[in-house]
């Protein structure tokens, strides 16, 4: 295997507002590389497969254990994490693009601004407590409960269910499935409960619940396997109860 | 301008979303499944259907229903459901899982229901605008009246290759239409449910379809004898001829 090479076709783009290039890289193989591990063996060898020297290429990452997200990106038309994406495990030449949904700020890293101001409209936080004690003792949460809330904990807004969202575009309002999958898991919380009928109101404006078009592809390509269609399942029932409530009790 | 509009379109909008919804069940849905059962007897004879169709023009208050259930929830469901069709972006080249195709499948029945529905309208209920006899001299002799409308400006084969393509436009999106209705309310929330009642509503749409195929066979092949039970005019040629 001496003379085997690891090939790479990356969707480029120089600047925010310039056109998108294709750049063919090769380089040579090693045994348990990753898409970033590879990444950052082309960052200290930044010349293309026509041997030109080149920018590097640009991208984020930080954890290399699929925990964090920063490294989301289309590996061979899958959005994933490429840390977990292991070279041996993929067909190549490998092509890597950027997140389309988000806006690129150079080659393979976007700029992930939407998710977050969505987690603050719809309150994806356990508020702390105030000047006195908002509960008395622990919470008491049964293991079941628990085992299911800690999946939606895992989360770590990648943004790849937003990416293959047919209703999640630049054109559109909607929020996306992540920050549902937060509320679903806030909206459980014993604290977190005061939230509650703000967290339902922020999902039934404009962008919210109801612009999902039940495609079901994010609970497909979730990389934590979060139950995103349950959660939306649930607070399409929440959210009928709190309108119901708005409507006749208000 | 379209600012103007988006005003009480955004204030209303969960609201307005729910009724698009529940629209496509009750009444449209419940409608069409009226619909299907009314052309439905025709498959058991011309008396059958003459008589149930007599009895619908005999209903009191029949323009105010109509009107009020029928093509008022329509146009609404019509107009609102192309705004939501226009914000899809489907990408099921890329993603091409079973839901995803449906997602894409309910927005394309979508159109081609919107377009047969006019088609269905002119044809049928407004044709007399459009030069043909009003579909109230038939009375009431409707099966017969009906047979025409079949051979009126195209062939019977295209009118037929027409009706099926809208009738299985119109099922299939009501039924994966009851599907998203389940999710988007609450009544289905994990996946297991939502397979159980995908799987019904697939049993449902092919129970429509079958039912509405029989209506157009019948319709298709049955002789009508219409005014006077007289036999139809090409029986008659050809026991003559013979």
């Amino acid at each position: 295997m001496a003379d085997a090479q690891i090939r790479f076709r990356i969707k480029r783009q120089d600047k925010p507002d310039a056109a998108p290039y294709w750049d063919d890289f090769v380089m040579p193989y090693a045994p348990g590389h990753n898409v970033v591990s590879a990444l950052m063996y082309l960052r200290e060898h930044p010349v293309n497969a026509r041997g030109r020297g080149v920018e590097p290429v640009v991208w984020e990452s930080n954890c290399m254990e699929e925990v964090c997200g920063a490294c989301a990106m289309i590996v061979n038309g899958t959005p994933r994490q490429a840390c977990a994406a292991l070279i041996d495990q993929l067909t190549q030449p490998i092509t890597l693009e950027p997140l389309s949904k988000f806006p690129v700020v150079r080659d393979l890293l976007v700029e992930r601004e939407r998710m977050f101001a969505a987690l603050k409209q719809v309150k994806a936080w356990v508020p702390l407590d105030g000047s006195q004690d908002i509960h008395e003792g622990a919470p008491r949460i049964s293991p079941v409960d628990q085992s299911l809330r800690y999946l939606f904990s895992r989360c770590m807004t990648c943004g790849c269910c937003m990416e293959v969202c047919p209703q999640f575009h630049e054109d559109s309002r909607f929020i996306g499935p992540a920050p549902l999958g937060q509320v679903a898991l806030h909206n459980q919380h014993p604290t977190s409960t005061y939230f509650r009928s703000e967290r339902l109101q922020a999902l039934m404006e404009p962008g919210g619940i109801a612009d999902c078009g039940n495609a079901q592809n994010c609970v497909k390509v979730c990389p934590k396997d979060i139950p995103l269609t349950q959660a939306i399942g649930e607070l399409g029932r929440q959210t009928t109860v709190q309108w119901l409530k708005d409507l006749f009790v208000r | 301008m379209a600012e103007a509009v988006a005003g009480p379109l955004d204030q209303h909008h969960f609201a307005i979303r729910r009724l698009h919804s529940l629209m496509g069940i009750v009444p449209i849905g419940a409608f069409l499944f009226n619909h299907l059962l009314t052309n439905s007897t025709a498959f058991l004879g011309e008396k059958n259907f003459d008589d149930h169709v007599l009895w619908i023009h005999h209903m009191p208050w029949l323009l105010a229903i109509e009107v009020c259930f029928i093509f008022v929830p329509i146009a609404f469901h019509a107009v609102y459901g192309v705004v939501i069709a226009l914000q899809a972006r489907s990408n099921v080249s890329r993603y091409g899982y079973g839901d995803n195709w449906r997602y894409m499948l309910q927005r394309v029945t979508a159109w081609i229901t919107l377009v047969f529905i006019v088609v269905h309208l002119v044809h049928f209920r407004f044709a007399h605008w459009f030069g043909a006899e009003s579909y109230a001299a038939a009375h009431p002799y409707f099966l017969a009246f009906t047979q025409q409308g079949f051979t009126m400006w195209l062939p019977m084969s295209a009118w037929m290759v027409i009706y099926v393509i809208g009738l299985a436009a119109a099922v299939f999106h009501l039924c994966n239409g009851l599907v998203t209705f389940c999710i988007t309310w609450g009544v289905v929330i994990g996946d297991d449910s939502r397979k159980r009642l995908s799987l019904a509503a697939a049993a449902l749409g092919l129970l429509l379809m079958a039912w509405g195929l029989i209506s157009l066979y019948a319709l298709g092949t049955m002789e009508a004898r219409g005014p006077g039970g007289a036999e139809p005019a090409h029986v008659a040629q050809h026991e003559h001829l013979s």
